[in-house]
């Protein structure tokens, strides 16, 4: 019986690499080294609501059809669309996201990824400061200060801290989680700031008034920080700052409590600022917890593949690039998108009310192994091979390190790569047809 | 005088891109000529005769054409981009981009204006007689610097990063400002008659002043004293500390 | 079988010591021969100049150069040179294309095309982050590939070093190039990477490394020795210590005079150093920065070990991208400048910041003459290989405007008129006549690369070589390039052909066909035993320190388009 050694979870953003399956008649049956959420993807996958055919809506009904008829009704939508979004592609492989980006350039679409609603605003914040960042190993063998700043990894990327920080141990850092410093900073005490040395429990929405007050005390001018910033005492703030002054290594990890609060981007971009001050005195970088474990990948094949990072609109046969006016929600919003490929991600889930109400208006097409909310309101439904199951491809983990997902069973379905590529060939044919 | 008027055929809901509609594309063009311009919409270009009505009165230079754009335009971004000379009225709603690059003329919109009004401005003047939302004179992704010169006069509300990476040139607000204007600036005067959230963060240079009521003050500027402007004395702030910056930020 | 013959051209091949003669050059599957049947498509090139392919033997194109594009999106509208820069819509023949300094994949292929380069050489692969520059790689299209792989400031490198164990060094040589799939070693800033790890720097050659106890001087000479003793087909591949320092020249003349006791392995040298440019700084501060290009040419002129890259400046906005992390963090402070930074665990770090060279500041005047100083003071063009170091002194897309300053003394007075006299002051490029011929402009950009990487198939035109050609518009002899030099920018901005492995890929400028290029990578053979024991002392790295599985970190075959692996003996 084969044990695949070294496989990558395709869960979260951590990416962990040491993952050995038990595979037996094509089934796994032991899954060693992962965590609760990770095993449950990996055995899980069967008793979830696969999708077992192509389909298409028919007179309101979903009808199984073929992978071939499903392709040529999801092309069809695609060539009669004026403005088509193409929206998901973080849960599969950078080799399907770029087929995926070549079709969105080929049918003049708009082609986003779930950061939309994550960490998109992360990228907005590092395109106004840059993001002074390390990979995981540099916290793990170097860092002794750490600051968790509106995430929880103890639920959303439950190996983070005993791989890459808290507890984990390196060349510098032998006594591990004894020699660091853990400092949390959110808005609840979370079960991960209930095993911080210290919980800095701040106002909803003003991370960014504390985030001013520690640079402006880093930077000397203490003076200007009024006695409660962020509802937060000058003097905690005042002990945060020489914590992180007296620290050797620090690193902040932040998540969606800081891109998504009241002042978005701002956030980041404030983070990226103080890391830079910070420099001044210490050492310090900065990393976002990204959720999807492939968002990173998006990233970084729309980066070097268009210029740009999400939200692309290729109307004019290039690329464009304006969150706020040409992301998901943006289009979906303003009920401009005619059309809409839902793939690897659950918009209508996760979407807000309005925007899912306009894509219940208009055609649908899912690409994904999974039944979801999506599925209620698509017109064309694609079923794909699980990435990092049923097929190989690449992602990249939180620190852009790029790692090889293995194959470890056998599948009947398509890969997300073969439906694009499919997509793109039926395309061209229409498109000389007509 | 050659005065341009166009009005939609039918409403719609896909954007049409008018970066071709402005005084400087216009100007000693018949109808027919102007009807045949190509305009983006969607994913493929039309002539913007298929989508507006089109009457010319008059044929004149640049500086002497007036466009009048009659009804609900809230759909068609990019009315007035790089426009040297001339006037544009837009009686109606007004999509994102409006007056984007402006170098010279004039533009009154009597409606509401979506965001990036006026982005990256240059010279000329921008009337808006209803609400604005997000980045009115700010700078495009990723630029260091947005609106360098002329003026923009909001008599409504605007939503948030109002004159983000301002460096130059006048904006005034007479209603309320969202949240944080006058974000990075680097130059230029802000005015904004009514509240405002965490002003001015990391300003270099420039003048910010809010004659209403200042939510969340940065903790990054130094008082000192008082300014007195037209006759109201404003409290006086220094900053941003972090950013090494002189700017100068009033409020009461 | 598929046949060209190229009629009358006037070829330029320094290889071969052609100085644009007129010869017919016949092309048989995509490589050059001695002659082709009359079946052979003809191409008439009418007298017009025709080189190999160019070769950059430096550029930041693949990996790093994505931070780049994603902290500066304004970059993607920038179009300051029309044909080579801004948004370009897809056609049926090829992708969209955006960017300047920092454009996408596609348009890093085509324009190089059209600049009538067909090899290009990424200068700074992270072991640990290699699959990204090769998931680039394979939408680059047209150009042959080619990475150099970071070992400066690698734990495992300074431990081997400092333990003295040479053969082990040489034998993780050999596995990170493996791993990477790289061609050869590039050293950036020895030791800096480390003390970075900490927020420092090293100062100098002898400033040991912190806890690692050895010196960016012990750093280099151990690398070097187990470069030779792999015969690697490049030597060391040297980005100094003080990079962009004012006094730094002193330190890049001791790193070159170091090199003298290092015997290479090969017919090529045993020390390249790039963007000397950088490198090439005089004075003790801003305040009194001045040229250090005489004292580096000087010591050049005398030496016959070395070879080097100009990094030459072009006025505008550029974007500096380095494993030194130290000097980008620095910059970005100084500059006031967007700053992203990326230590890599156990192996280098590495930054990037956008910033803008203006004629009018003194200091970036002086820095745009010292490139040319160091071109022009050099006799021999064999040492130089042209570069800007792209985008760091400027994007590749400004070649042919260069070129000008190269071959046209007229040209640079027009640039030197708008100077501030404090900039003259500090600058020796005046008083300099020395242009460059079509021949020189050749050596390089062709010549040179072959030579150095050991390249015999790339860089010229003999029976055997590739037929990688570039036809450019203009006849010489016909063109006075002095007094010309806007026709000699006009033809090398857009060929009039360029063909690669013997296909049209641009014609009259334009994109005419996108095949795939090749990457090379280097496999050195190493002794089982000394293997087994260095693959013992990383087992031990991957298990206690490293993030990723030893299993994941090498580079799959699935990555690489077209792989040609160049083995090397290692000499145990």
């Amino acid at each position: 019986m084969p044990v695949i050694k070294d496989a990558v979870c395709s869960l979260c953003g951590s990416l962990c690499d040491d993952i050995t399956v038990t595979v037996e008649d094509n089934k796994i049956t032991k899954i060693e080294n992962a965590c609760i959420l990770g095993h449950s993807k990996f055995v899980g996958m069967f008793e979830h609501d696969r999708i077992e055919t192509p389909m298409i809506r028919k007179e309101g009904e979903l009808v199984p059809v073929s992978y071939e008829e499903a392709i040529e009704a999801a092309a069809n939508i695609l060539v009669n669309s004026r403005r088509t979004l193409s929206y998901g592609w973080c849960s599969t492989s950078c080799e399907a996201i770029s087929k995926a980006i070549q079709l969105a350039e080929e049918t003049g679409s708009i082609i986003d990824s779930t950061a939309n609603v994550c960490h998109g605003p992360s990228a907005l914040a590092a395109q106004e400061k840059g993001a002074p960042s390390a990979t995981l190993g540099e916290i793990k063998n170097r860092a002794d200060v750490l600051i968790f700043w509106g995430c929880n990894p103890v639920h959303a990327h439950p190996r983070h801290m005993s791989r890459y920080s808290s507890f984990s141990k390196g060349f510098f850092t032998e006594k591990g989680r004894k020699g660091r410093k853990m400092v949390v900073i959110d808005v609840r005490k979370t079960d991960t700031a209930k095993l911080a040395d210290t919980y800095v429990e701040i106002d909803q929405g003003s991370d960014l008034l504390l985030i001013t007050a520690l640079r402006s005390i880093v930077n000397g001018h203490a003076d200007v920080v009024p006695e409660t910033v962020a509802g937060v005492s000058k003097a905690e703030v005042m002990e945060l700052a020489e914590t992180l002054k007296n620290a050797k290594f620090v690193c902040v990890f932040f998540g969606m409590g800081v891109t998504q609060s009241r002042s978005k981007y701002k956030n980041g971009d404030g983070v990226s600022s103080l890391i830079s001050d910070l420099n001044q005195h210490t050492k310090a970088v900065m990393i976002g917890m990204r959720g999807h474990y492939n968002v990173t990948g998006f990233g970084q094949v729309a980066t070097w593949e268009t210029g740009f990072p999400m939200a692309i609109d290729f109307a004019r046969g290039y690329p464009y690039y304006n969150p706020g006016e040409t992301g998901a929600n943006d289009v979906l919003v303003r009920e401009e998108a005619d059309a809409a490929i839902i793939a690897a991600a659950d918009a209508g889930a996760h979407f807000p009310q309005k925007a899912v109400r306009h894509l219940a208006k208009i055609p649908v097409i899912q690409i994904d192994p999974y039944a979801n909310p999506t599925t209620e309101i698509a017109d064309v439904i694609i079923p794909a091979a699980v990435v990092g199951i049923e097929a190989e491809g690449t992602a990249y983990r939180m620190d852009a390190i790029s790692l090889r997902m293995k194959k470890l069973i056998d599948s009947k379905f398509k890969t997300d790569e073969e439906i694009a590529k499919d997509l793109i060939a039926k395309v061209r044919e229409l498109k000389r047809g007509a | 005088m050659q005065v341009v008027k166009l009005s939609l055929k039918k409403a719609n809901k896909i954007p049409i891109e008018a970066d071709n509609v402005n005084p400087d594309n216009f100007a000693g063009k018949t109808k027919e000529e102007i009807e045949a311009i190509l305009v983006w919409y969607g994913n493929g270009q039309c002539p913007l005769g298929d989508l507006f009505n089109v009457e010319v009165e008059g044929s004149d230079s640049v500086e002497n054409t007036k466009i009048v754009i009659e009804g609900d335009v809230s759909r068609v971004k990019r009315i007035g981009q790089d426009m040297s000379a001339g006037e544009i009225e837009i009686n109606g709603n007004v999509d994102m981009h409006c007056g984007s690059n402006m170098r010279g003329g004039k533009i009154t919109i009597n409606g509401d204006a979506d965001s990036w009004l006026g982005c990256e401005m240059k010279g000329g003047e921008i009337t808006l007689n209803g609400n604005a939302a997000y980045y009115v004179g700010s700078g495009y992704r990723g630029e260091s610097c947005g609106m360098r010169g002329g003026k923009i006069t909001v008599n409504g509300d605007v939503k948030d990063y109002l004159g983000e990476h301002m460096c130059g040139g006048e904006i005034l607000v007479k209603g309320n400002a969202g949240l944080l204007p006058a974000i990075s600036n680097n130059g230029g005067t802000i005015t904004i008659e009514g509240s405002a959230t965490m002003p001015a963060s990391e300003m270099k240079s420039g003048t910010v002043i809010i004659k209403g009521e200042t939510s969340d003050l940065l903790p990054s500027y130094k008082e000192d004293g008082t300014e007195e402007v037209d006759g109201i004395t404003y409290r006086k702030f220094v900053g941003d500390v972090n950013a090494g910056g002189k700017g100068v930020l009033l409020i009461k | 079988m598929s046949e060209i013959l190229i009629k009358n051209a006037s070829v330029c091949d320094p290889a071969q010591g052609i100085n644009c003669e007129a010869m017919d050059l016949c092309i048989r599957d995509g490589k050059i021969v001695e002659s082709v049947s009359e079946n052979a498509k003809v191409i008439d090139a009418g007298g017009r100049l025709a080189m190999a392919g160019g070769f950059d033997g430096h550029t930041h194109s693949a990996g790093k150069i994505n931070v780049g594009r994603f902290i500066n999106p304004n970059d993607a509208r920038k179009n300051l040179v029309p044909g080579l820069s801004g948004q370009v819509a897809r056609t049926e023949k090829t992708r969209a294309q955006v960017g300047y300094n920092t454009p996408n994949t596609y348009a890093i292929g085509y324009r190089y095309a059209k600049l009538g380069y067909t090899t290009i050489c990424e200068a700074a692969i992270p072991l640990l982050a290699a699959r990204h520059t090769h998931e680039e790689f394979k939408e680059i299209p047209i150009l042959d590939k080619m990475g150099l792989s970071l070992f400066g400031s690698n734990w495992q490198v300074m431990e081997y070093i400092r333990d003295k164990e040479p053969e082990k060094l040489a034998a993780y040589i050999a596995w990170g190039l493996k791993a990477s799939r790289g061609y050869g070693v590039k050293i950036v800033n020895p030791g800096g990477g480390e003390a970075w790890g900490w927020g420092k720097n090293v100062s100098g050659l002898y400033d040991p490394v912190p806890n690692f106890d050895v010196t960016p001087a012990e750093i280099l000479m151990g690398l070097a020795e187990a470069n030779e003793r792999l015969q690697l087909p490049h030597s060391v591949h040297v980005h100094c210590n003080n990079l962009g320092k004012p006094g730094n020249y002193a330190t890049t003349i001791e790193t070159m005079k170091m090199f003298e006791k290092v015997k290479p392995s090969r017919d090529r040298q045993s020390l390249h150093v790039t963007h000397v440019q950088f490198n090439a700084y005089a004075g003790t501060s801003w305040r009194d920065f001045e040229t250090g290009a005489p004292m580096v040419s000087d010591y050049v002129n005398g030496a016959d070990h070395l070879t080097f890259d100009l990094g030459q400046v072009i006025f505008g906005p550029a974007v500096t991208m380095t494993a030194d992390g130290p000097v980008e963090y620095a910059n970005s402070r100084m500059l006031h400048e967007k700053w992203s930074n990326q230590d890599v665990e156990l192996e280098d770090a590495s930054g990037v910041v956008p910033l803008f060279y203006s004629p009018k500041s003194f200091v970036n005047a002086v820095q745009w003459a010292i490139g040319l100083e160091l071109a022009l003071l050099v006799k021999d063009p064999w040492k130089v290989m042209f570069t800007t170091d792209s985008p760091n002194g400027g994007s590749f897309v400004n070649y042919p405007e260069a070129f000008t300053y190269l071959m046209s003394a007229k040209k640079r007075e027009q640039v030197i008129s708008g100077f501030s006299q404090m900039a003259l002051d500090r600058m020796v490029l005046p008083g300099i006549d020395r242009e460059l011929d079509f021949y020189e402009l050749a050596v390089m950009t062709r010549s040179t690369q072959s030579k150095i990487y050991s390249m015999p198939e790339k860089g010229n035109l003999k029976v055997g070589s590739d037929a990688d050609i570039a036809i450019y518009d203009l006849i010489p002899g016909q063109v006075d390039p002095s007094a010309e030099h806007e026709k000699v920018k006009k033809a090398f901005s857009g060929t009039a052909y360029t063909l690669k492995d013997g296909e049209i890929v641009v014609k009259d400028g334009e994109i005419e066909a996108t095949p795939k290029g090749r990457v090379y990578w280097v496999n050195a053979k190493v002794p089982e035993t000394v293997d087994t024991a260095m693959q013992k002392d990383i087992d031990f790295k991957f298990k206690k320190y490293y993030t990723v599985s030893k299993s994941n970190y090498m580079v799959e075959d699935a990555y690489l388009t077209k792989p040609v692996e160049i083995d090397t003996e290692g000499v145990f």
